[in-house]
This record gives structure tokens, C-alpha cells and sequence, in this order.
């Protein structure tokens, strides 16, 4: 069964995007875009898997996604009241792939530095960060320095981080990397969970872990290279392929993810994604 | 016994007792039994220490530990604030060019200061501080340069300025490694004051001491020296690595205690 949604405003739009390093093609006219998903009677953030084997440039496009690097053209846009303006560093969260937390400072230190960003009462920052450390079953770690948590901790405090930082755009670069199968699952719950904590959040995930990738995200994009007329790749990647999960009945479906179809989606990813 | 020479072994704390205090005995039984002539023995050390004292060698050491600690703190303010400057790029070809005068010689240098300089210890002082500057400097640019660019990021993904970024990310995100630093230089420090001393005889100083009895040829008495400097630093070390864990613990949590 599909649930009944609607697409809404874009919130996010990557335009044209190229780049070029040292005269190589990293990436070439890469356009894309995202909607805001909308189904009647529940919170539903969005969540966009960017798949495509390793070299293809998805951390590139990502740093461009963030704002914390330059593309050689094109841009990336995101919307306002206005209608939409290039993005600007700090506006779009990040995950990177080592959770980075600051060392010296302990997971409430951490997370009293994005509370603050917006917030200069200190009162209500820590409020703020008492309730997203409960909601985020952390509230025993609050004293521990990064050093001393797991690595699902970590990435929980990072997500959170960035929520506290009141980001609806969060990026994760390659979140299950180095989990096992039982720590992919809790990665994908906590990042739904996260997701639709709010209408307007937005989560892009780098990986080229297909079969998470189709469990929590609502689109996949696959970056990878054009072929020319003799099959050989054209250099500088692009979304080559987008898969609407939304429209597949994939999604909000409990335990959807066993099904026929779901496996189906899967390989029929896993078989495109070879000739990325 | 074996795990004595296991590669990346753990001992326990008693067998790490076993090994130092071993350790220690052999070297003394070495000492005591050389056949060298040159090599004063332990009891002939003991009491050239003792003459060296009721002549005066505390008051030359607190000389030495006061001029040695200014040295160490003014060094450490002007290098971290130069290399902190080097955040801007104004700063970077002039800190470079800093960095780059450890090569020059200390009794060059003499000259040069002698001119700026109003007394003895003033000489003394600017010719410490800038000889423990020039390789602070050089130690904690490298540090600064290897910070990863994902600390950068994370700090600015949390909205916050260059100045910020700054304060957060290179000072206090590599306050520990500060410690570090000042380890190694306050070390290099003691060893540059007897040549300083030595040079500039005017205050005293354990230096002084130190060179007199060389150019008498009294080596139980260099010995003496030595190895009082050499405790004095090993205590000066153990001070500011407390200096570190209490201010820094955050450092030691990942530490394999070997």
C-alpha cells in the first residue's frame, strides 16, 4: 500500500553544479532538487541517499551541498521567504564520516556550543540540550569526553548537535560506514527518528550502502559517470539515476523494508549501481 | 620477566617498579665498578656535592630555576602569540622567518643583545627567551598545521565567526599539546642556561659554577652539577606534566599506559 503524500515547496536545489581540481573533472552539471514531502496527520522530514561508489566525488559534492567549499560553477540554493539564495557556511549541518566532536570539551560542552549559536540564554540552551540529550537516550553520557563513547554515541551526539544547531539541512557523510548489521539498523532509526522530528528537516546521506540506503531514505540519487557512444566513462560525475521510494510504496511502511518489492528495489539499485 | 621485551607490552605497576628500580641499581653498580679513570666515582660525586653546597650551590641553583622559569614563561607567551598569529596570513612570513633563526649560534647572538640589553640578567633573559622562542615556535607552528580540516569545519557548521573559529579549534583544541611543547623547550632551556651563564658571568648562576669547574678539570664536581641539574629537570617535568593532566584530563583518556 502507498501512502497517500503530496510534494510541496522545494527546499533545497543543487544548480548547475561543476568542479574541476588541478584540470580534472570532479564533477559535471550536476542538478537536482528536493521537495518538501507531505502526508496528511504526521511529521515527515525528508531523507535523500546520495549512493555511488567510492571516487565518484560524493564527498566533494557534499562539502558544495554544505557551503563549506566553492564549486568552479553552478551553486547551490537554498529556499527562503524570498525564494532561494546561495547557501552560506554554517547553514546546512554536517556529519562527517569520524563524527568530529571537539576533543576538549565534554558532550554537554558540545552540545552547549550549538545551543548557543542560537540562543544566549544559557538557561534555555541548556534546557534545550537536556531534552535532546533525553531524547536521544544520552542523557547518562552529558559528563564523558567524545573519547569515551562509542561510535553510535558519537553519532548520535553529532546528529544532535546539529538538530540543537536548529539546522533543517543536515548532511551525513557515509553514516554506516564501519557499523555492523545490528548498529546500521540503530544508525537508520535514530536518523528517521531525527528526520521527522520536524516537517522542513532534510537529511542527505552520502553512502554506497544500497540496501540501508533504501530502509530510511525517501529518494536515492546515484552519482556516477556518463557513458560515452563506446561505453566508456565521461569524465566528471553526475546523478545519473533517481529513484522515487516514495512513489514505490517504500516508505513509512513498518517492516516494508522485508518485503518483495523492497528487495526487488534493491537489486535493481545494486545492478545500476555496477555501471556507476 | 619475558614481557620485558614484548613489543607494546602493558606491565603492571609492580613490574614497573622492578624495571626502574633494576635499572637504576645497574647503572649505579656500572658507575661504582668502571674501570675509567676518568669517571669520578659515586662517593668522590657525593662529596664534591656537599663542598659545592656549603659554597654556595643552592643560592647559584635558585638563580639558575628563577632566571630558567622567567625564560621559559616569556618564551612561552611570545611563541604562542606568534603562533597563534599565524592564522593570518600577514603573520605566516614573518613567524616562518622567526622559526628559521634556530639555526643561528647563541655566541653570535651575544653582540647583538649586549647592545639592547641594560644588566647581566636582562642579557641573560633575552638570550634564553629567544633561543627557546625560535623552537617553541617551530614546534607549535607544526602543531597548528596538523590540526584536521574537519575541526575547522565543525566549528563553522556551528555558525561560528574566524575569531571563533580560532579561539575554539587552535587555541583551546590544542591547549594539551601546549604542555607538550613547553616539556620539550623548558628541557632545552636548561641546557641553553649553562652555556647563557657561562657566557654572561655577571648574576652567578649554576652556568657559572658549572663552567668554573670544568675549566679546573674538578669532574666529581661537574658531575654533582650535572646531576642536580638533571633531577631539577626531571622534577620541572613532572611538574608540568601534573600541569597538564589537571588542566587538560581529557588528553590521557586515550592513552595506552604502557
Amino acid at each position: 500500500m502507498i501512502v497517500p503524500y503530496t510534494y510541496r515547496d522545494t527546499l533545497l536545489k543543487i544548480d548547475h553544479l561543476s568542479l574541476e581540481y588541478n584540470g580534472r573533472q570532479i564533477l559535471r552539471d550536476v542538478c537536482a532538487e528536493i521537495k518538501d514531502v507531505y502526508i496528511p496527520g504526521r511529521v515527515t522530514g525528508q531523507i535523500i541517499a546520495l549512493l555511488g561508489p567510492s571516487g565518484r566525488g560524493k564527498t566533494q559534492l557534499f562539502r558544495r551541498m554544505a557551503g563549506l567549499d566553492r564549486p568552479t560553477s553552478g551553486q547551490v540554493l537554498i529556499a527562503d521567504q524570498k525564494g532561494f539564495h546561495p547557501v552560506r557556511t554554517g547553514e546546512v549541518g554536517v556529519v562527517a564520516q569520524s563524527y568530529p566532536l571537539f576533543a576538549h570539551r565534554t558532550i554537554m560542552g558540545n552540545l552547549m556550543l550549538a545551543a548557543l549559536a542560537h540562543e544566549p540564554d544559557a538557561k534555555i540552551a541548556k534546557a534545550t540540550v537536556v531534552a535532546g540529550l533525553e531524547n536521544f537516550k544520552l542523557e547518562d553520557k552529558a559528563d564523558l569526553y567524545p573519547c569515551q563513547l562509542s561510535g553510535g554515541q558519537r553519532q548520535r551526539v553529532a546528529i544532535l548537535q546539529m538538530l540543537i544547531c536548529r539546522e533543517p539541512f543536515i548532511l551525513l557523510d557515509e553514516p554506516f560506514a564501519s557499523l555492523d548489521m545490528i548498529n546500521i539498523e540503530v544508525a537508520c532509526e535514530t536518523i528517521s527518528h531525527a528526520a521527522n522530528l520536524n516537517e522542513i528537516n532534510t537529511f542527505i546521506i552520502t553512502t554506497h550502502d544500497v540496501s540501508a540506503a533504501v530502509a530510511i531514505a525517501d529518494h536515492i540519487w546515484c552519482l556516477g559517470f556518463e557513458r560515452d557512444l563506446n561505453g566508456n566513462p565521461i569524465s566528471g560525475a553526475r546523478i545519473v539515476e533517481t529513484y522515487d521510494l516514495l512513489a514505490r510504496g517504500l516508505c513509512y511502511e513498518p517492516g516494508i523494508i522485508t518485503s518483495d518489492k523492497a528487495m526487488s528495489t534493491i537489486r535493481e539499485i545494486k545492478e545500476r549501481f555496477r555501471t556507476l | 620477566m619475558k614481557h620485558f621485551f614484548t613489543p607494546n607490552a602493558i606491565l603492571d605497576k609492580k613490574s614497573v617498579q622492578i624495571l626502574v628500580w633494576g635499572q637504576i641499581i645497574l647503572a649505579i653498580l656500572i658507575w661504582t665498578f668502571s674501570p675509567s679513570p676518568l669517571l669520578p666515582k659515586p662517593g668522590e660525586v657525593l662529596s664534591a656535592f656537599t663542598d659545592l653546597w656549603e659554597q654556595g650551590l643552592g643560592a647559584e641553583l635558585i638563580t639558575s630555576f628563577v632566571l630558567n622559569v622567567e625564560a621559559v614563561v616569556l618564551a612561552t607567551l611570545i611563541s604562542l602569540l606568534l603562533a597563534y598569529a599565524t592564522v593570518m596570513p600577514f603573520f605566516r612570513p614573518i613567524v616562518a622567518l622567526f622559526s628559521k633563526l634556530r639555526f643561528l649560534s647563541l655566541v653570535g647572538l651575544t653582540f647583538v643583545f649586549t647592545l639592547i640589553a641594560t644588566s647581566g640578567h636582562e642579557l641573560k633573559l633575552s638570550l634564553l627567551v629567544f633561543s627557546v622562542s625560535v623552537f617553541f615556535l617551530t614546534s607549535m607552528s607544526d602543531v597548528l598545521m596538523t590540526i584536521p580540516k574537519e575541526q575547522f569545519d565543525l566549528a563553522r557548521t556551528l555558525h561560528m565567526n574566524e575569531w571563533r573559529v580560532t579561539w575554539e579549534v587552535v587555541i583551546l583544541g590544542q591547549f594539551d599539546k601546549v604542555f607538550d611543547v613547553i616539556r620539550g623547550n623548558a628541557a632545552m632551556s636548561w641546557m641553553m642556561l649553562s652555556m647563557v651563564e657561562g657566557i654572561v658571568r655577571s648574576e652567578g648562576g649554576v652556568g657559572t659554577v658549572l663552567m668554573d669547574q670544568n675549566h679546573h678539570f674538578r669532574l666529581a664536581a661537574v658531575f654533582a652539577i650535572q646531576i642536580t641539574i638533571l633531577l631539577l629537570g626531571i622534577a620541572q617535568d613532572i611538574a608540568i606534566g601534573m600541569m597538564k593532566r589537571f588542566s587538560c584530563p581529557y588528553a590521557f583518556l586515550t592513552v595506552e599506559a604502557r
